[in-house]
């Protein structure tokens, strides 16, 4: 769907991207982390040309954006929609009239323009709201809003610019699940700009980690995050104190081990004793993935090492202040 | 007297009104321009952009009298004399579409720019973002200014009165001031403030219907 090679832009001598290359197929749902300035919303830009680019090649669906003429970009714009993290309804039209919006451009017939509109009124579940004006919605309801206009002219591809970070947690959370929802429904491969890794996690099924505009790992979503890269543990850095003595491990259960509690057996078997650090459960799209840090005494992380490695765990040792 | 007031009324509202309805459409199609040209717009055009930037500087910096005596010429072209109500809406008109154009400039300004992009995402053209979006969005600070415009012109037409426009502000100073007619002077000055009132309250009132 998506096919980016060395792709350069810069912004008078300040390079903004450099030497992006990725693939998006059919389906994804495709993340873009990192930290705000790193690029990412500039990326997301490129591709359905709000954004020109200086090097490199930009395929979306077989064009490559640059050499489109406005007619072409046009064309492709409408195969494309997007949503964004203010939602950029316009006051002035109330909820139908927003939605409507990109149907009146392409010049739908009334009629079926407005059965269109209440159709994607009832995907997002705002039916009984198509009258109110935007500013009596709250965020949650902008941002559905927001997505049923993207989807009005029943595009390919969608673009999220940080669609959830105006967003309360719960919000977030129905949001994400709305887009699931239009992915595999609707079949639409979703692009997501983010800098909320639990947004990545949840949603989608690749990655890149975008960092002073270059990419700095990619991969699977859940690969990459069972086995962070150095760059990427900068960004999802446990925030767990460390412990004065011993050394940190961090444990992952995928689904398949987590009911053979590994840690008493170890304990058991190695006759040794450790503290719990930390840990939390986290959801990856549709898995349920664990992580546990327990603390080592150093004279024992040799034997609990072995112990791990021979037992078919997923752990890492942990550096300080990590 | 009443019959004189009347009249002095009518020729104001003539001027004012006309002269507002004028520089609305060219102030309002200068803005446009603009704001296509400007470095933010759609299609940035530097020289195009400074030359209006430079030409509405100019004639805003005109004091008013002297500007309606500067372009006496062309006030003859267009309305044969350059004595009357009739004539003194040409200075108007072209005193106060400039400043029109800024007002407007400043309201299309306004509009979120994230507004723009997410018509320019669904692939709107340059003309359904300028009319379909952002003159739509910034109607309600349109309309405000637009009372900022009749009220301001109403103080003008006033000044062009003096010089042969007629008008309240003429009486004004015919009767009220050089023959010591106080009263005259009290009733067209209250008027005055009566259209003011008037004009900024309608411009209220709509600004809260379509807000």
């Amino acid at each position: 769907m998506i096919h980016i090679r060395g792709l350069g832009k810069y912004y008078d001598d300040m390079k903004v991207l450099q030497d992006i290359s990725l693939d998006v197929e059919q389906g994804d749902v495709f993340g873009i982390v990192g930290h705000s300035g790193a690029g990412k919303s500039t990326l997301l830009r490129c591709l359905n040309g709000l954004e020109s680019y200086s090097e490199g090649s930009v395929k979306v669906m077989g064009h490559e954006v640059c050499d489109l003429a406005p007619e072409g970009l046009k064309e492709l714009r409408r195969e494309m929609g997007m949503i964004f993290q203010n939602f950029n309804l316009m006051n002035r039209k109330n909820v139908f009239q927003n939605v409507m919006f990109p149907l009146e451009v392409w010049g739908v017939p009334k009629k079926e323009a407005a059965a269109r509109v209440e159709e994607l009124l009832a995907l997002v579940g705002l039916t009984e709201k198509k009258e109110e004006r935007i500013r009596n919605l709250s965020g949650g309801q902008k941002q559905r809003i927001g997505i049923a206009r993207a989807l009005a002219l029943r595009p390919k591809i969608l673009l999220c610019d940080e669609a959830t970070s105006a967003l309360d947690p719960k919000t977030t959370i129905s949001i994400l699940e709305l887009l699931m929802d239009i992915n595999i429904k609707l079949g639409v491969t979703i692009v997501v700009v983010t800098h909320q890794m639990e947004v990545v996690k949840m949603i989608c099924n690749k990655v890149i980690v975008l960092d002073s505009g270059r990419i700095v790992a990619s991969g699977e979503t859940d690969k990459l995050f069972l086995a962070p890269g150095e760059e990427l543990r900068k960004l999802v850095r446990d925030d767990y104190a460390v412990i004065p003595s011993g050394t940190n491990i961090r444990l992952v259960f995928p689904r398949e081990i987590a009911n053979e509690s590994i840690i008493t057996r170890m304990a058991r078997e190695l006759d040794t004793n450790f503290s719990v650090v930390g840990g939390r459960i986290e959801r990856y799209r549709n898995d349920v993935i664990g992580f546990l840090i327990i603390n080592v005494a150093n004279e024992d992380l040799d034997r609990v090492i072995g112990w791990l490695e021979k037992n078919g765990m997923i752990w890492e040792v942990m550096k300080d202040g990590e | 007297m009443a019959n004189e007031l009347l009249y002095a009324l009518w020729e104001t509202l003539y001027m004012v009104f006309l002269s507002t309805f004028f520089s609305g459409v060219f102030g309002f199609a200068l803005a446009i321009v603009m704001i296509l040209t400007g470095s933010n717009g759609l299609r940035p055009n530097r020289a195009l952009y400074s030359a209006l930037s430079f030409v509405v500087n100019l004639l805003r910096s005109f004091p008013f009298i002297i500007l309606m005596i500067a372009i006496i010429p062309l006030t003859r072209l267009i309305v044969g004399t350059s004595i009357g109500s009739t004539a003194s809406i040409v200075p108007l008109t072209i005193a106060a579409t400039p400043f029109v154009a800024r007002l407007v400039e400043g309201s299309l300004l306004e509009v979120d720019p994230g507004v723009v992009e997410a018509a320019r995402s669904f692939g709107a053209s340059d003309m359904q973002i300028v009319f379909g979006v952002m003159v739509r969005e910034a109607m309600p600070s349109i309309v405000l200014n637009g009372a900022v415009v009749a009220i301001n012109l109403l103080g003008y037409s006033a000044m062009a009165g003096a010089v042969g426009g007629g008008g309240l502000g003429d009486l004004a100073i015919k009767y009220g001031y050089n023959r010591f007619q106080t009263d005259v002077m009290v009733y067209s000055v209250v008027i005055l403030i009566l259209i003011v009132q008037l004009i900024q309250s309608a411009g209220n009132a709509v600004y809260e219907r379509i807000k």
